[in-house]
């Protein structure tokens, strides 16, 4: 039997492992070893104030913008990949949407929050539609700037990525499995609950996972909409580009670190839920 | 138990039209096989039947219920597909179960029929593993179970075989007749493989181009088809001119009623089995090919106007090779010809 | 299906619809109708239409440049992300596949470390070492080549699953052709479909990626449309818009080459 890693193995990875390494893996390393040196020397300072005041309050903010419009995201872009993949026509529909996804799934927060400034900002469109009939929204408090503000805009690539996660599993239902289920005496909903969802849960939730992952770390929409935010991403780059204080470097590191730490977490949960709802999935 | 009775139905997808005036009569517990190529239009009978499409025209009644557009939950059949019937995310004995709980079977009774079910199909060992860790027949077995489990008025099944093994095959296609005999449901079977058919049914019917061409016990399609299609559908087919004698028809060497598919059918349809070979180096035939098929022996022989193919016991043939000079005749024992066209 | 649930669905669809519409139309009335949207009324509904902002901008000279640039960083993230992953992908198909799952765990890790950290990160790390090397707007290059990995591993790694490669590579050994040839004669022409899915991806990421050229100070066509947009908002708008169709067009162009080979986007592992 050949050895495991032979010269061809060899030549083919290393080139790649060294860019992933360079790129990724020795700065994040660096930053990581910064964060515990505040100051030049081994402490847990700057690991702790990461975790006090306004930093609290931004991953806070983070985390129930990145859960919020993951879960919103999520269910709606199921729905979305659900309620496609049954229609045959409009034929233009099905490949228009797949090609709109990829675009939007990808968009950058500039040309994205403008489009949204432009419909519901102050002086937009929709607002001024919506004046007419005489609905005002901003005396309902609602802001682009704010929390809901943020989430419907994020919602605007966050469903086009689930939408694209969850079709190949949506795909993969058999036609036979539903007419199965009906034959046998399954009502639609009966077929569903016991037979479809189970069966996309484990891409359900590794498309959550992406979705949180995704908005967790998005920085341009939250720059154009609102530079001073209090969110992680915004946060780091202020620390790190605005006036430079030493210390605070070493604090942005470490905020940094908890975000990955936060990120690699989610990972492996989601990876372990996987396993667990898709005992009986094939390798 | 029920009959089923499948009355001038007409199906159209588009412009094609998959079924025209189709009917159909399944007696109470019989096995009736609906064989045909792809595109003739036996899965859309089959789906029309289960309720999964609805016919453009005509009625299905069972049991004598008109059940055309009743929805397909509320039918009781049991239906096994081709591939992919089990739901993968349970295992056997849960697949079986379902059909079970929705039947709105108490517990006890599930666990009595789940563990018969699994023991007639031979399955009680594989019962708990998910369907990725079962083999092509062992799903297909459990399928049946499933299928059966809630004692359904008539099983379908979507070609059952067509994905499996060719061992596997055979020996799954026994026990599917022998479950069935046993429990005694009206069955639809559906395939495009001629030997499947002919091993199973009570009754074969061909079909093609959405019509039902021919429908009879196998001997019976065999020996006598009813048009050039089916003859040279239904196993494997000699077409040898025959000239008009009398009120007999000669072909080859002798004179032999016939039967004429048509009015103006002049070709023989002579089965493999019904021709003699005796080498003669005088004879005009020559053998191309020799085959070897176990009990058979079947000679490739080429002749002026194309190529016969006869089957003789390997028992008794003399030993030809391929070159030698042969003279073909058809057998003493042919009484009784059929006629189709050219 | 219910009529009810077809119904439902037929909403859902709509309103779905109207939310990713309705801000492009937004966009495209701001920036190419003069009238600003508190004097809009019905009857000036089709006055001051023009696409003279967009026409002013492509004359603009930073305009040029920046776009020039991120065609060319998308030409070259293109290129290094399939030099760099074919191989890697088609070894992990042909002869390793014990390691896909670390190699799909392995891509996804990017994602995992915010822009803002990478930047800071590599920054410390080449600074001290190769200055040079974050000067230059090619500096780009890699973390676009990172960002993109977790889409562009897996629509290769889908493309060479779909053909069977292994089947494909060990047929042709027999043959006696040596791996170099297998791999430039037979796999990739067979891939292009997946080469071409993971290829739109990544333009589509580069055209429209700001995080990273934004923290580097380097001046791309985002960064430059943000910069833009501050001075001349209605021009911007309408250069934004034009973007983003440029972007959809190359992927729909991209999807239909997908087809033409019988694929879609989901065969391509998207």
């Amino acid at each position: 039997m050949r050895r495991r890693f032979d010269t061809a193995t060899v030549v083919v990875a290393v080139p790649f492992l060294a860019f992933v390494g360079l790129f990724l893996f020795v700065p994040t390393i660096g930053l990581a070893i910064k964060a515990f040196t505040p100051g030049g020397s081994f402490g847990f300072s700057a690991m702790q104030r990461a975790l006090e005041g306004t930093y609290r309050t931004a991953f806070i903010n983070s985390l129930s913008l990145a859960v919020t419009s993951s879960l919103l995201g999520g269910v709606l872009g199921l729905l979305l990949a659900l309620s496609l993949k049954s229609l045959t026509r409009p034929k233009w529909l099905r490949s228009t949407t797949d090609s709109w996804s990829a675009v939007a799934a990808q968009l950058g927060g500039i040309p994205l929050a403008f489009a949204f400034i432009a419909a519901i900002g102050t002086q937009g469109l929709i607002t001024k539609l919506l004046s007419l009939v005489g609905v005002d929204i901003a005396d309902s408090g609602f802001s682009l700037s704010e929390f809901w503000g943020l989430v419907v805009v994020y919602l605007y690539f966050q469903i086009p990525l689930m939408f694209l996660v969850m079709m190949p599993a949506v795909g993969g239902l058999k036609s036979t499995w539903g007419e199965a289920a009906a034959i046998m005496g399954s009502s639609p909903g009966r077929y569903w609950r016991s037979v479809a969802l189970p069966l996309l849960v484990p891409s359900f939730l590794g498309g959550l996972l992406l979705l949180f992952v995704n908005s967790f770390a998005a920085y341009a929409t939250a720059y154009v909409l609102n530079p001073g935010a209090q969110l992680v991403p915004l946060q780091i780059r202020f620390l790190l580009q605005g006036n430079v204080i030493t210390g605070e470097q070493d604090l942005a590191y470490a905020i940094v670190l908890w975000t990955i730490s936060l990120l690699l977490i989610s990972l492996l949960l989601i990876a372990v839920l996987q396993r667990r709802t898709a005992k009986w999935a094939s390798s | 138990m029920a009959k089923v009775v499948m009355s001038g139905i007409r199906k159209e997808f588009g412009s094609t039209v998959a079924l025209s005036d189709f009917t159909l009569e399944i007696e109470s517990g019989e096995l009736v096989c609906l064989l045909g190529p792809s595109g003739c239009g036996k899965t859309t009978a089959l789906r029309i039947l289960a309720g999964f499409e609805k016919a453009d025209a005509g009625t299905v009644t069972v049991g004598g219920e008109d059940i055309t557009y009743v929805p397909t939950p509320k039918r009781n059949f049991g239906m096994v597909f081709q591939e992919y019937s089990l739901f993968p995310n349970m295992t056997g004995r849960a697949n079986v179960e379902f059909a079970l709980k929705l039947r709105k079977a108490g517990s006890a009774e599930r666990k009595d029929t789940i563990d018969r079910l699994l023991e007639v199909t031979g399955l009680t060992e594989h019962a708990d593993k998910y369907p990725h860790q079962m083999s092509g027949g062992q799903r297909q077995r459990v399928a049946l179970a499933r299928a059966l489990a809630s004692n359904p008025r008539v099983l379908l099944l979507d070609e059952p075989l067509s994905a499996l093994d060719a061992k596997v095959r055979d020996s799954l296609r026994e026990e599917i007749r022998r479950v069935q005999r046993e429990i005694g449901v009206t069955t639809l079977f559906v395939t495009h493989d001629q030997h499947e058919a002919l091993a199973i049914a009570d009754r074969v019917g061909v079909m093609s181009h959405g019509r039902l061409e021919q429908i009879d016990p196998p001997r019976a399609l065999y020996e006598q088809p009813a048009s050039a299609f089916v003859a040279g559908f239904v196993g494997t087919v000699n077409r040898i001119p025959a000239q008009p004698d009398g009120d007999r028809w000669r072909v080859l060497n002798r004179s032999v009623p016939a039967t004429a598919t048509t009015a103006g059918a002049t070709l023989a349809v002579i089965r493999p089995e019904q021709l003699a070979v005796d080498v003669d180096a005088a004879g005009t035939d020559t053998v191309r090919e020799v085959v070897f098929l176990g009990p058979l022996t079947r000679l490739i022989i080429a002749r002026e106007g194309g190529t016969l193919i006869a089957d003789l016991l390997t028992a008794e043939f003399g030993g030809a090779n391929a070159g030698d000079r042969v003279r073909v005749r058809l057998r003493d024992d042919v009484d009784d010809l059929v006629l189709i066209e050219g | 299906m219910g009529i009810v649930v077809k119904i439902l669905r037929t909403i859902f669809l709509v309103l779905l619809g109207l939310f990713f519409f309705v801000p492009l139309l937004a966009m495209a009335r701001f920036a190419f109708q003069s009238v600003p949207v508190v004097l809009l009324t019905p009857e000036k509904l089709l006055e001051g239409w023009s696409l003279a902002g967009l026409f002013e901008v492509f004359g603009n000279p930073e305009f040029q440049r920046a776009t020039l640039i991120s065609l060319q960083l998308m030409v070259l993230a293109i290129l290094i992300t399939l030099v760099l992953l074919l191989p890697v992908a088609a070894l992990v198909e042909i002869r390793a596949p014990q390691l896909r799952t670390a190699m799909t765990a392995i891509t996804l890790l990017p994602w995992v470390v915010p822009p803002v950290a990478l930047v800071v990160g590599v920054a410390a790390t080449f600074r001290s070492t190769v200055p040079w090397f974050l000067a230059s707007p090619y500096s780009l290059v890699p973390f676009y080549v990172l960002w993109a990995l977790p889409f562009s591993y897996r629509a290769l790694d889908a493309g060479l699953r779909s053909i069977g490669a292994r089947t494909l590579y060990e047929a042709a050994r027999v043959m006696g052709a040596s791996t170099f040839t297998i791999i430039v004669r037979v796999i990739i022409p067979n891939m292009i479909g997946a080469i071409i899915a993971a290829s739109v991806l990544t333009a589509a990421l580069v055209l429209g990626e700001f995080a990273f050229a934004a923290l580097l100070l380097k001046e791309t066509l985002p960064t430059f449309m943000a910069e833009f947009q501050r001075s001349e908002p209605r021009a911007g708008m309408a250069l934004a818009l034009s973007v983003m169709l440029l972007t959809a067009l190359i992927i729909w162009i991209g999807v239909r080459a997908l087809r033409k080979r019988g694929m879609d986007l989901q065969a391509a592992g998207v």
